[in-house]
């Protein structure tokens, strides 16, 4: 682990290859694509030329033109005009390749690099923000948001960048010919600007329209269709299929209004003027002599070459648009405060395993507490069952002591000692946290026994899995300790997950065990284990289990009973036999 | 990723021939004719505008070559050349607006034709396709049917504008326009050619793309695992590696996508190139006017792209059409629970009848054989026996989610088939194992099988169950969101929550298949209210999984493989020491409190 640096404060730092700008989207995409320098100007060069290219066939088809208008032409002059052309179109050929793959190389190694920071960035962030942000949402920032960044290099930039240059070739080519030439394309220019800005503006709110309304269609959709069996045995078929066809009116009419504002595309009618003006100003010219059918034929090339920026603004500015949200997004995320900190400065020893807390308070917002006036006191070696029904706090309650979270007032103590005062590496090495949904990694699982101890010898990690109750489990698989781990450990049960995650603990050998424990065991027999490896894993050290388990709680040292963020209770099994009435109820058959 | 999803065939997929498959999609067409011919009126004289522009400036050209010009004439030729384009721009308006609208509503119609059939399908159905494959049936294959139709038109378009100006070309001088035409087989080659790479390299970086997606995805679910344990360098080399090969194998990708155009750039220049020597030299000759050999130049572009565009399309309308072929299916899936009768039940008793019923799920695993069982009125009736004893499958049929090949079930003496499905299941509380909830607040999901219920009648059952002290753990009360599929809830509340349901909406007859997930002490209690309610007022079956159920039940049925193996309450089937007994001892006696009290001894075990 290296030391923080003064970038961020943060729980892991890892080296980057540059340092980024995070003060807006803008700068922020500047920041990445600025270390790409190199191919952007490859790019730019590409697209410039490609344009100025584009223009040689116009200029030199109306050159020939003029010549063969001559009595007698010369074939030889127009044979070389026909090389200049055949030259140049192979050079922008060249050009134009450099312009793509330009721009798909900085849109590639953008995409890596925006990818890599903002993963390196989620992984020194905070448990208590992994806790509590989606993993879903996370997944769309990195996968979805990212992509779009890329998007917007290429296609995005490549065809604006590519198209806009064209826009400057009829403004440049036009005077050559008379100065006046210069009017219409310049007129466009200004009209175009206005009008494609009016039309994205309008699109933008009508497009998030369309997205909201079958994003709502298809969820309650999905809904339906899982909940089928809830919707038949109300009998409410029809009131779905009326819910269901309501949405598809709202996303099918959002859709048309889209169509509507996309069929009027102004700048298409302004090109149809555009040429239409400029061939009259063009023939009015060579009327009074003023030049030649050449220059004509040249000039309405060169206007007809306006037909690319105007095609391509349909789409290529909301790619440049949806990257900017992407981007924006992205570092919405990168720029989620990090309260914790390591501490390295920090207490460091062994833990003896005292508990205390002192008029804590928690809550994940301000004030909605989600945990007040809180007084404890485990001592070291105890077992302490904390029950409470969803809500009460419970989980709450123990992440406070590994600093998944702070308080926000009183303190917690271990070995007399404020979490927050101690070297957090040195507090969480010590503390053993299972968590309800056990996380298994798609490796073997010896592997993930061992995964807090990567130097584990085959026979401890057997030595661990026999603690836990999961050799015989494990045994019963073909490829033993080494079969491989289905995403999510989905070929396990939830009690088989819960006893991997206990041989973790068994090896790691924690002085603190946090054990949020709600598995429910089928039968009898896989409950004795349970229990068996639960008990086990409770000696000799202090151990706090969240349970629904009878036994633990009637065998725990300490019982608490949390109720809406409270102590309702704490004593042992027989003190609250005699004090509460609502612990009472549950152990009455 | 979710690019292939919904392509799989499913066992009630069908082929459809040609013509069937094409009756049926104009009938979803029939009612939209009139934007139909609009549109293809619209496509005509698009393409005509399009094949016809160059066409006049060429043959204006020509006359400016010949004649002294006025000023007549000049605004003439532009007036048409800027009419046709603001024709052409209008056109194209009215096109879109149809097509839009046409596409949207066969959208629509499609969409809502589909959920309408799968939310009318057999239980059946859904237990054997899933969820995700139908929802994407109705949202992604209908609009890459949608897409199909803006596909059509635009080669369309291409198309009929090619051929115009192909006639037109041949008409003014057929060697010229032949050496044009040379260059269609030429580019046909080469598209063919990179569409292949492309395929290749594409699929190969969204694989490459799904790769990196799904590391992130294990390792940012594993980032608080990997914090607890401090292992953060060796998830991250896992996710390094990915993102470097994607990185590799997508530029790989960008260099052949970013080859194709200037490679037709460098054809197209080459092939004006020699039009322009080759042309000059027939206009010397007296083969052709300058006019003509300006217009052969200025359209020899426009046959390039819809070379590309056209080569492509057989394939985009073979997905399209199979993505119509798989709707089709959806709609058209036979049911297999019907009934003869439209009985509307006004109250039940809750007499149930099975007398000599056979069941089975597949043609050759029967569940129940010559299965007969008689529910008094207000009886509370427990299930118990190892999975695959047929518990399940009692509850499916007196529901009708299933369909039972012989015997006959009766309610209050009358055929089930007789009544009317929507009516008896008003009469009917069903609870499922894993109850769902919609998105939605608490109140909603009570409500949700009596929309007309009282808020004050909420309130009153709420109350019920343990002095309403349930409502308080929900941050908001009734007025709580539960979340999608109610992932706000905990399982407890979610279960709770189901109940209150039934609660409610006062059934007859009430089918419990209980939950097995674990519930925290004081919730259960809850449960154990409310379930005490609703049993005291209903004809109860209930596929039990707790000790507290089993216990309050009037009688016991062991089931194994689909036969009643044994009767009684549970005391008295305790005492005989037999079926019960056993599965007592395998399922039930670790939820005694005899068993609490002796589990210390696995402390000390070794």
């Amino acid at each position: 682990m290296t030391a923080p640096t003064a970038d961020a404060i943060s729980e892991i730092s890892f080296k980057a290859k540059y340092k980024t700008n995070r003060n807006g989207p803008g700068v922020w995409i500047l920041s990445h694509a600025i270390h790409q320098w190199p191919f952007i100007l490859m790019a730019v060069l590409g697209a410039i030329g490609n344009a100025a290219l584009a223009s040689v066939v116009p200029i030199y088809i109306g050159r020939a033109f003029n010549e063969i208008l001559k009595t007698p032409p010369s074939l030889s002059l127009i044979g070389r005009y026909a090389i200049i052309i055949g030259g140049s179109q192979i050079i922008r050929g060249l050009l134009q390749f450099g312009r793509n793959f330009g721009f798909e190389i900085i849109a590639q190694k953008i995409e890596r690099m925006v990818r890599q920071e903002l993963y390196i960035n989620l992984l020194g962030k905070s448990m208590t923000f992994h806790n509590l942000q989606s993993v879903g949402d996370l997944m769309a920032r990195a996968t979805n948001d990212v992509r779009e960044v890329n998007y917007m290099f290429s296609p995005g930039f490549n065809l604006v960048v590519g198209s806009l240059n064209f826009l400057f070739i009829p403004l440049f080519v036009g005077p050559t010919y008379h100065p006046a030439l210069i009017i219409t394309p310049l007129a466009f220019i200004v009209l175009y600007v206005f009008a494609l800005w009016h039309y994205l503006t309008i699109l933008n709110p009508i497009t998030g329209n369309v997205r909201s309304t079958f994003g709502q269609l298809n969820s309650r959709l999905a809904e339906a269709i899982d909940g089928v069996e809830v919707v038949k045995g109300a009998a409410q078929e029809d009131a779905e299929i009326e819910r269901f066809s309501d949405n598809a009116i709202a996303y099918r009419d959002a859709s048309v209004r889209q169509g509507d504002v996309e069929s009027r595309f102004l700048p298409m009618l302004l090109l149809a003027i555009t040429l239409g003006i400029g061939l009259l100003h063009a023939l009015l010219l060579l009327q009074q002599g003023a030049i030649t059918i050449g220059d004509v034929i040249a000039y309405f090339g060169t206007l007809s070459l306006l037909g690319f920026p105007t095609s391509t603004s349909l789409f290529a500015y909301s790619q440049i648009s949806l990257g900017f949200a992407g981007a924006r997004r992205i570092l919405e995320l990168i720029d989620t405060e990090n309260i914790l900190d390591q501490n390295v400065d920090g207490y460091t020893g062994t833990i003896n395993g005292k508990i205390q807390f002192k008029n804590v308070a928690f809550g994940y917002e301000e004030d909605e507490p989600n945990l007040k006036n809180i007084n404890l006191e485990f001592e070291p070696g105890q077992t302490v069952a904390i029950v409470g029904q969803t809500g009460s706090g419970k989980t709450s309650l123990v992440k406070l002591i590994n600093r998944t979270f702070d308080v926000q007032s009183g303190k917690v103590l271990v070995d007399d000692i404020d979490v927050r005062d101690w070297y957090l590496e040195s507090l969480r090495n010590q503390i053993s946290i299972i968590e309800q949904d056990v996380f298994l990694f798609s490796r073997s699982i010896a592997d993930n026994i061992a995964f807090g101890k990567p130097d584990a010898s085959k026979e401890e990690i057997i030595h661990a899995a026999k603690e836990a109750q999961a050799h015989d489990f494990i045994m019963s698989f073909d490829k033993g300790y080494d079969t491989v781990i289905g995403e999510r450990g989905a070929t396990l049960s939830g009690g088989q997950r819960q006893r991997l995650a206990l041989a973790r603990a068994f090896l790691t050998s924690p002085r603190i065990l946090i054990l949020d424990d709600s598995t429910s065991a089928i039968d009898s027999e896989t409950e004795d284990n349970i229990q068996q490896a639960i008990f086990r894993a409770a000696e000799g050290r202090t151990t706090l289990i969240i349970t629904h388990r009878l036994s633990q709680i009637r065998w725990a040292n300490q019982i608490v009973v949390l109720r809406q963020g409270q102590i309702a209770a704490v004593g042992n099994h027989e003190e609250l036999m005699q004090t509460s009435k609502s612990y009472q109820r549950i152990f009455r058959e | 990723m979710g690019f292939f999803s919904g392509l799989g065939a499913e066992k009630y997929d069908r082929q459809y021939s040609d013509k069937i498959l094409f009756s049926r999609i104009i009938d979803y067409f029939k009612m939209q004719s009139f934007r139909l011919i609009i549109i293809a009126l619209m496509i005509v004289l698009r393409a005509g505008i399009d094949a016809v522009t160059p066409v006049v400036v060429a043959r204006g050209l020509d006359r400016v070559t010949q004649q002294t010009i006025t000023l007549q004439f000049i605004l003439i030729l532009s007036g048409i050349t800027l009419g046709l384009g603001v024709i052409s721009w209008a056109a194209n308006l009215l096109l879109r607006r149809n097509a839009a609208r046409t596409i949207a509503e066969l959208i629509r119609k499609l969409a809502t034709d589909a959920f309408k059939a799968s939310v009318r399908q057999d239980l059946s159905f859904h237990d054997y396709f899933s969820s995700g494959k139908i929802v994407s049936r109705i949202t992604s294959d209908t609009r890459e049917f949608g897409q199909l139709i803006t596909l059509t038109t635009d080669v369309l378009m291409q198309l009929i504008s090619s051929i115009i100006l192909a006639v037109i070309l041949f008409q003014t001088q057929w060697r010229l326009a032949l050496a044009v035409m040379a260059l269609v087989p030429l580019l046909l080659l080469l598209v063919m050619q990179y569409r292949n790479a492309a395929r290749k390299v594409t699929r190969e970086g969204m694989r490459a793309m799904a790769n990196v997606n799904a590391t992130i995805k294990e390792t940012i679910s594993g980032i608080a695992v990997a914090k607890n344990f401090r292992q953060e360098e060796s998830i991250y080399d896992e996710f390094d590696d990915a993102n470097q090969t994607s990185y590799k194998v997508n530029i790989r990708r960008g260099l052949i996508l970013s080859i194709v155009f200037p490679i037709m750039r460098v054809i197209g220049g080459i092939a004006t190139a020699l039009m322009v020597y080759f042309g000059a030299i027939s206009v010397t000759q007296g083969i052709v006017s300058a006019g003509a050999w300006y217009l052969f130049l200025s359209t020899l572009d426009r046959f390039m792209y819809p070379v590309m565009s056209i080569s492509s399309f057989w394939t985009q309308v073979q997905t399209g059409l199979s993505a119509a072929e798989r709707i089709f299916a959806l709609i058209d899936a036979d049911h297999s629970v019907n009934q003869t009768d439209d009985l509307k039940p006004s109250d039940l008793e809750g007499r149930i009848d099975m007398r000599h019923v056979y069941f089975s799920y597949t043609d050759d695993e029967p569940v129940l054989r010559d299965f007969s069982l008689h529910i008094k009125p207000g009886e509370t009736l427990a299930l118990v026996g190892h999975t695959g004893a047929g518990k399940t499958s009692i509850g499916r049929l007196i529901a009708r989610f299933y369909e039972f090949q012989e015997g006959v079930i009766e309610i209050d003496g009358i055929d089930i088939r007789q009544f009317n499905l929507v009516a008896l299941r008003q009469q009917m509380g069903i609870v499922s194992q894993a109850p769902f909830l919609f998105s939605g607040t608490v109140e909603e999901n009570i409500t949700y099988g009596c929309p007309g219920c009282q808020p004050k009648e909420i309130m009153r059952v709420a109350n019920q169950i343990g002095d309403g002290e349930w409502l308080e753990t929900l941050p908001n009360g009734l007025d709580t969101q539960v979340g999608e599929r109610g992932s706000q809830l905990s399982m407890g509340q979610r279960q709770l929550v189901a109940l209150m349901r039934v609660l409610i909406q006062k059934p007859s007859i009430f089918i419990l298949d209980e939950a097995t997930a674990s519930i925290d002490p004081f919730t259960e209690t809850q449960i154990q209210t409310a379930l005490d309610l609703i049993l005291s007022e209903t004809t109860s079956i209930l596929i039990a999984h707790r000790l507290s159920t089993v216990k309050s039940a009037d009688r016991i049925l062991v089931m194994q493989n689909g036969e009643i193996i044994e009767e009684g309450n549970h005391q008295q089937l305790l005492d005989r020491g037999e079926h019960y007994a056993e599965l007592y001892n395998t399922y039930f006696r670790h939820q005694s409190l005899a068993y609490v009290e002796e589990s210390k001894k696995y402390a000390k075990a070794d």
